[in-house]
C-alpha cells in the first residue's frame, strides 16, 4: 500500500530536514507576498532585490543588520532557556528595558563628575553587564518566583510585567535622569561607555560578539552542564524531574533568572551600542520579535545568530524599500509574519516521507524481502 | 466459524528494526483471539496497523474477503475497528459522556448532543453489563473503570472488532475477571475481540486462538483447547521458562529500613496510609500486597519523600531520614522504581542515553561539564546487562517497547548500589522472559544484601520472591505473613479488609523479629 507521500508517527528530526522544511517554508512565504507588490505595480524581483540588496550585500546595510540582531538573538536565548526549561515567559520586553535602564544608569555614573568617574572600558564592560544581567534577571526571576512557590500562571504575569517595566523607564526618563531639554530622554553616554564599533564606516558595534559569545555559553549550558540536563528534564516533565531529585522549583527559578538575565544584556547592547542613551520607546517590540527568533530557530541556541541576522536584516531591508521603491515596509512584517506561521504550518510535512519508489511497492506477491 | 479478517504479509520497518516481518493474521468472527510475543516483538505495532495508526510498509488487509485501506483510526472505526491502547487515551478532565463522543458527530447541527449520547451510553451499558455513570469525571474514576470507558466508547461505536492492547496489566483481579465476563459476552454478540497479553493463564482462561509472535514474526497460531501454557512459552522465547524464582537461603541481616507510624495524604487531603509501620532488613524482600490504590503508592513516594510527610518517621541504617530531600535520598541509600514508567520513572522525549542517568546527573560529570563519554558507556552496560532490545543507545526512550522500558528504570536503579530498593510494580507489562530476568536481578540485589521493598499487585509474584508479605488495606498493614507459609486465601482476605483469625494481633505494628507472624 505504499503511496508517494506516507505518513510517520514521528517528525523527522534530522538537521536536514528541518532546514528543508524552513526553507521550502520561506520560500512560499516570499511568493504569497510577492502578490502584495503587485498592486504598487512593482516587480516583485525588484522589490526582493531591495529587501535583501541593502542589508546583506552593502557594507553599511550590513552594518545595521548586525546592529538589529545582537538584541534580537540575546532576546531569543533567553527564550530557549525559559521554555527548553518548561518557563513559557514572554516578559523579554521587560527584561530588555530594565537591563537598558542599568547599564545606562551605570554608564551615567561614569560621566565626568559623575559618581565613579570615568573608568577605563574593560572595567566599565562588566560592571555594565553585571548591572544589566542583574536587573534582567532579578525581573523575571520575579515571575518565576511567583510561578515556583504559589503556582501562578507566568505567561499573564510576565505579560503584564512588560508594561510596568515600560512605565518605570518611562518614569525614569521624565523624572529623575531626564536632560535639560524637551525630550523625554536621558543624557548622551560618555564616548567612554559606548560600544565599540567594529566594522569602519558602519555602524556595527561589539554587541553582536556579545551575542555571539552568548549563544555558545547557552549551548555549552544546554548540551554539556548537568545544570541544563536538568533544565531539559524539568521542561519535559516536571514529574521525571522531582523523581530525580532535581528541585523543580528552584531550577524554574534558576531558569527565569538566566533567561531575564539575557533579555536584561540585550538592552544594553541597544542602550550602550546603538542609541547612546535612555529614551521612552527604546524597546519597540524586539522582546517579542526575539521570542519569534527563538521559534523560527527552533529553541536551538545555534541556529540562533543566522536567524535573527536574517530577521534583522529584513528589516534593514524594509526600510530601504520603503525609501527606493516606495513600497510600504508594512509589506516586509507581513513578509515576516507569513514566514513564522509558513515555518510553523510547515512542520507537518515532517510528518511524511517521500515514497521515491511508490509505483513499484504494490501490494502483496511483490512485497519486498526483509532481511535483518 | 469463518475468516472475518485477514492481514497478509504486513511489513513494517522503523528506523533500525523491522517492527513486522511479513506477519500473517486471520481473526474469525465470534473469537477471541490472543496475541503473544515477547517486549518488543511487534504486537503493539501490527495492532496499531489495523487500527490505522501506522502506516505499513507493505502488506494488504482483508475484511469479508475484500481489500481495505487503513490510511487513519477515522478509516478503521468507520469499518467497525476499535483499539483500546496500551496507554489509555482518555481525556481526563472530561466526563464519561464527553469522553466518548470525542471526535464523533452525534445529532443534528454543529452542536453536540449529549442528552442523546448519555441516554445511547446508558442503554448500552446496561446491556452489556458495565456499570457506569456517564456524567462522572474520568480522571476521579479507578483505572478499570476507565477501561470500561474505552470498551463503551468502540460499543457507542458499533465496533465489530475490538483490539485490547494490554488491558489486564493495570486491573485488580476482581476487575479482570469482570473485563473476560464483558469479553465473552461480546463474542456472543458475534463480534471479535483480539487481546494482547503476557498472561498465559489469561490466555488459557479466555482466548479461542493465539498467535505467537517473536522479532516481529509469526511462530505459530494455535486453537488454545490444543496447547499449553508450557507451549505457547517455549514457541514465544524459544525455550523453557520456569517462572519460579529459586531463592537461596539467606538470613537477614540488620534493620536497614525501618517505618515508624507514618501517615501521609494525597492531594485531597485524604489519609492514604495512616499510622504505618514495616521494617525491611538486609538481605531481605519484604512483598507489599494489597489492591490497588490502598496506599502502596504513596507509601513509596512518601518514602522517597517525593509526598509530603505528616507524620512518623523513615530510618536508613539507623539513621533518621525523614526530612531529607529527594535529591538526599538519591545521593544517599534508597532507589526507587516507579510504577508510572513513562511519566515519571523516564522521560520518553530524551534517549535511552540520557534515561540511564536520570537521578545520577550530578554523578556523571568530569569538572564543570558532564561526562557523555561515562554515561554513554553505563548505558551501553545497563543494556547489555539488562537485555534491553531497541536500536541503540541514542533512539528515544519513548520508543523503547514497554518492557524494554521498564527494564531500563529497573537496571538503572538497581545498578546505583543503594542500600535499600523500593520497587513498584516492576513487571508490569512484562513477557515471562523478562518477567523471569527483573525477577533475577532482584534476587541477586537480595543476595547482595540489600533491603527490597516490593510493591506488587500479582501475588504470583510476592509469593516468588518475598520473604515476608505485608498486607495493606486503606492505608494500614493487615497483617504480615511469611511467604513460604503463606496461603493465597488468607492475603485474599486481608486484602478484602478482614483479618483473619490468627493474623489479629500483627496489626499496625511490627516490632518483633524479621521472621513475621506465620498464619
Ligand atoms: N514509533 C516508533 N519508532 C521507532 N521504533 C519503534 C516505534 N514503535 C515501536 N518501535 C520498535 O518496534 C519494535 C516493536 O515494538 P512494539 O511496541 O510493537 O512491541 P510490543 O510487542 O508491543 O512490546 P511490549 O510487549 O513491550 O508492549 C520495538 O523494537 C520498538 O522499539
Ligand atoms: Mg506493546
Amino acid at each position: 500500500m505504499a503511496r508517494l507521500f506516507e505518513r510517520r508517527l514521528v517528525p523527522a528530526d534530522s538537521p536536514a530536514a528541518i532546514m528543508a522544511t524552513t526553507s521550502a517554508a520561506f520560500l512560499a512565504a516570499m511568493l504569497a507576498a510577492a502578490f502584495l507588490f503587485v498592486s504598487y505595480d512593482a516587480s516583485p524581483f525588484q522589490a526582493y532585490y531591495a529587501l535583501f540588496h541593502e542589508p546583506f550585500a552593502t557594507l553599511r546595510g550590513f552594518g545595521y543588520s548586525l546592529v538589529r540582531a545582537s538584541p534580537l538573538a540575546l532576546i531569543a536565548l533567553g527564550t530557549i532557556v525559559s521554555w527548553r526549561s518548561g518557563f513559557s515567559y514572554l516578559g523579554f520586553e521587560g527584561c530588555f528595558v530594565v537591563g537598558a535602564a542599568a547599564a545606562g544608569w551605570v554608564a551615567l555614573l561614569t560621566a565626568q563628575g559623575a559618581a565613579i568617574g570615568p573608568i577605563p572600558f574593560i572595567l566599565f564592560l562588566p560592571l555594565a553587564i553585571l548591572a544589566a544581567y542583574l536587573a534582567g534577571g532579578a525581573w523575571a526571576g520575579i515571575v518565576g518566583l511567583v510561578r515556583a512557590r504559589l503556582g501562578g500562571n507566568e505567561v499573564l504575569i510576565s505579560l503584564m510585567s512588560n508594561y510596568v517595566a515600560i512605565f518605570i523607564l518611562q518614569y525614569l526618563v521624565s523624572g529623575p535622569l531626564r536632560a535639560p531639554g524637551s525630550l523625554p530622554e536621558s543624557r548622551l553616554f560618555p564616548k567612554g561607555s559606548w560600544l565599540p564599533f567594529i566594522l569602519p564606516g558602519t555602524r556595527a558595534h561589539a554587541g553582536i560578539l556579545i551575542a555571539i559569545a552568548a549563544a555558545g555559553i547557552v549551548w555549552v549550558l544546554l548540551k554539556k552542564m548537568p545544570l541544563g540536563y536538568e533544565f531539559i528534564v524539568t521542561g519535559f516533565s516536571p514529574s521525571a524531574a522531582r523523581y530525580a531529585g532535581i528541585d523543580v522549583g528552584r531550577r524554574l527559578l534558576l531558569a527565569s533568572f538566566f533567561a531575564g538575565g539575557l533579555g536584561g544584556v540585550a538592552g544594553l547592547t541597544e542602550a550602550l551600542g546603538s542609541q547612546h542613551r535612555l529614551m521612552d520607546g527604546i524597546s519597540g517590540g524586539v522582546g517579542f520579535v526575539g521570542i519569534v527568533v527563538a521559534l523560527l530557530a527552533r529553541l536551538n541556541p545555534l541556529a540562533v545568530i543566522p536567524t535573527a541576522l536574517l530577521y534583522g536584516g529584513m528589516s534593514v531591508g524594509a526600510d530601504a524599500m520603503q525609501r527606493r521603491a516606495s513600497i510600504p515596509s508594512s509589506i516586509t512584517f507581513i513578509l515576516q509574519s507569513l514566514a513564522v506561521l509558513l515555518v510553523l504550518a510547515f512542520d507537518v510535512l515532517r510528518y511524511y516521507k517521500i515514497n521515491f519508489d511508490f509505483r513499484r511497492g504494490t501490494p502483496s506477491s511483490t512485497a519486498p524481502q526483509v532481511s535483518e | 466459524m469463518k475468516d472475518f479478517l485477514e492481514m497478509r504479509n504486513i511489513v513494517k520497518r522503523f528506523p533500525g528494526v523491522v517492527a513486522n516481518n511479513r506477519v500473517n493474521l486471520t481473526i474469525r468472527a465470534g473469537e477471541i483471539h490472543a496475541l503473544l510475543g515477547e517486549n518488543g516483538a511487534g504486537k503493539s505495532t501490527l495492532m496499531q496497523i489495523l487500527y490505522g495508526f501506522h502506516s505499513m510498509d507493505s502488506g494488504e488487509i482483508r475484511m469479508d474477503g475484500k481489500q481495505i485501506r487503513l490510511d487513519s483510526p477515522k478509516d478503521a472505526i468507520a469499518l467497525g475497528i476499535g483499539m483500546v491502547h496500551q496507554e489509555f487515551m482518555l481525556v481526563r478532565p472530561f466526563t464519561v459522556v464527553e469522553n466518548t463522543v470525542l471526535g464523533m458527530r452525534e445529532g443534528r447541527g454543529p452542536l453536540l448532543d449529549l442528552e442523546q449520547a448519555s441516554r445511547k451510553l446508558q442503554e448500552l451499558s446496561n446491556r452489556h453489563g458495565l456499570a457506569l455513570d456517564p456524567a462522572a469525571r474520568v480522571g476521579s474514576l479507578p483505572i478499570g473503570v476507565q477501561q470500561r470507558v474505552e470498551i463503551l466508547k468502540l460499543l457507542y461505536r458499533d465496533a465489530s472488532l475490538l483490539i485490547l492492547d494490554e488491558p489486564t496489566a493495570v486491573l485488580t483481579p476482581q476487575e479482570k475477571d469482570q473485563l473476560f465476563a464483558i469479553l465473552r459476552k461480546l463474542k456472543q454478540d458475534g463480534r471479535s475481540v483480539v487481546i494482547v497479553t503476557h498472561k498465559l493463564k489469561e490466555i488459557m482462561e479466555c482466548a479461542d486462538r493465539v498467535t505467537v509472535m517473536r522479532d516481529g514474526q509469526v511462530v505459530a497460531t494455535r486453537e488454545v483447547r490444543e496447547t499449553s501454557e508450557h507451549e505457547l512459552t517455549r514457541l514465544m522465547v524459544g525455550r523453557d521458562v520456569n517462572l519460579r524464582a529459586i531463592k537461596p537461603e539467606r538470613k537477614p541481616g540488620a534493620a536497614v529500613l525501618q517505618v515508624k507510624d507514618l501517615r501521609v495524604e494525597d492531594e485531597s487531603g485524604r489519609e492514604k496510609v495512616c499510622g504505618l509501620s514495616l521494617e525491611v532488613h538486609a538481605g531481605e524482600i519484604l512483598g507489599v500486597a494489597g489492591v490497588d490504590g490502598n496506599g502502596q503508592s504513596e507509601l513509596a513516594e512518601a518514602l522517597l519523600h517525593l509526598r509530603r510527610i505528616e507524620g512518623g518517621q523513615v530510618i536508613v541504617n539507623g539513621a533518621d531520614v525523614t526530612s531529607r530531600s529527594v535529591a538526599e535520598h538519591r545521593a544517599g541509600g534508597i532507589s526507587y522504581v516507579p510504577a508510572d514508567r513513562r511519566r515519571v520513572g523516564s522521560v520518553p522525549e530524551m534517549s535511552v542515553a540520557d534515561n540511564a542517568i536520570l537521578g545520577q546527573q550530578r554523578k556523571y560529570v568530569r569538572g564543570l561539564f558532564r561526562d557523555l563519554d561515562e554515561a554513554r558507556k553505563s548505558a551501553e552496560k545497563l543494556t547489555a546487562r539488562f537485555g534491553i532490545r531497541g536500536s541503540g543507545i541514542d533512539q528515544g526512550a519513548g520508543k523503547l517497547s514497554g518492557g524494554n522500558l521498564q527494564k531500563l528504570i529497573l537496571g538503572r536503579e538497581i545498578l546505583r548500589g543503594s542500600a535499600v530498593l523500593v520497587v513498584e510494580q516492576p513487571t508490569r507489562g512484562l513477557d515471562v522472559g523478562a518477567v523471569e530476568s527483573v525477577w533475577q536481578e532482584l534476587i541477586r540485589a537480595r543476595q547482595e544484601g540489600k533491603a527490597i521493598l516490593l510493591i506488587s499487585a500479582e501475588l504470583d509474584e510476592l509469593l516468588n520472591l518475598a520473604d515476608r508479605i505485608a498486607v495493606m488495606f486503606e492505608g494500614r498493614i493487615m497483617g504480615i505473613v511469611d511467604a513460604v507459609a503463606a496461603s493465597v486465601e488468607v492475603i485474599g482476605l486481608m486484602m478484602a479488609g478482614i483479618r483473619p483469625a490468627g493474623a489479629a494481633n500483627t496489626g499496625a505494628t511490627m516490632k518483633e523479629a524479621p521472621s513475621g507472624e506465620t498464619v
